[in-house]
């Protein structure tokens, strides 16, 4: 099996990256 | 016709509520996979960028298809309301694509030894988000509303058309890319390789993970929609 749990360690970080700094965009946009 | 600023008021904080669930949903698809999952045999812990990577495309698909059918609808009815769902959901669609398009050479690099390959599944996704790219290059050359409205919908048409097809790219080509677990045509009983692809508790974290990526773009394209009314509402006093 390989050992590349760094690469899933990169992929969790940059979803979540996206999905909450999409929502701290939306957010704020938001805001009246 | 008009939409209130109290309605818009509520259907952003609807879309807030809706996104924070889908957040909590996330953080819940990456304990039951990360904790209660375990590694595949062949592919190891890169399996699980599954988890988010399929969901993404599901969302950002169903983005995008959306975009399409309110188009048609706007070609019908004539409403500023589609155009704006549809400005909503198409952006939307670019932040799940941009998961999925990132996420997946992650995956590639470990699994394929490459960043990206010219794959038909993985070109067709590439050209969709690009198109989609193209749409809000377009929108915001139109200072029309009508205009913007009318030809935003065609783009967006055509980007709901290839939407199956790059469903189906796996079939119609040579594809390195893996073949859908979920969704598939019905094949054979005699035929190889047709049996439930995933065991269930692979299979556990990935549709906890469409269910959780349809909320958040329930969520995202409610407030995003809220926010589009809004505007709309501040242009039109301006115009007056």
């Amino acid at each position: 099996m390989p050992n590349n749990g760094n690469y899933l360690t990169a992929a969790y970080i940059v979803a979540a990256v996206i999905l909450v700094g999409y929502t701290i965009v939306l957010w704020r946009g938001s805001r009246k | 016709m008009t939409t209130d600023a109290l309605a818009i008021d509520r259907i952003i904080r609807r879309g807030r509520v809706i996104t924070l669930a889908g957040l909590v949903g996330v953080a819940a698809i990456y304990v039951l996979s990360l904790s209660y999952t375990p590694a595949e045999a062949m592919q190891g812990l890169a399996f699980k960028i599954l988890y988010v990577h399929a969901p993404a495309a599901w969302a950002m698909e169903t983005a995008f298809v959306l975009v399409g059918v309110v188009g048609l609808l706007y070609f019908w009815l004539q409403d500023a309301r589609l155009d704006i769902f549809a400005e909503a959901s198409a952006s939307v669609g670019m932040v799940f694509g941009a998961v999925l398009l990132l996420t997946g050479p992650i995956w590639g690099r470990t699994i394929w030894g490459a960043w990206w390959a010219w794959d038909p599944r993985l070109t067709f996704t590439l050209l969709l988000y690009l198109l989609f790219a193209g749409y809000f290059a377009l929108r915001s050359a139109l200072r029309d509303p009508v205009e913007r409205a009318r030809f935003g919908a065609v783009i967006g048409v055509m980007g709901m058309v290839l939407v199956p097809f790059i469903h189906l790219t796996v079939y119609l080509f040579r594809s390195q890319h893996p073949m859908p677990v979920l969704g598939r045509p019905p094949c054979p009983p005699d035929a190889p390789n047709c049996a439930p692809s995933l065991p269930w508790v692979l299979l556990r974290p990935l549709l906890l993970g469409f269910l959780v990526f349809t909320v958040l773009y329930l969520g995202f394209v409610t407030i995003r929609y809220g926010i589009g009314l809004r505007r709309a509402a501040e242009e039109a006093r301006n115009a007056e």
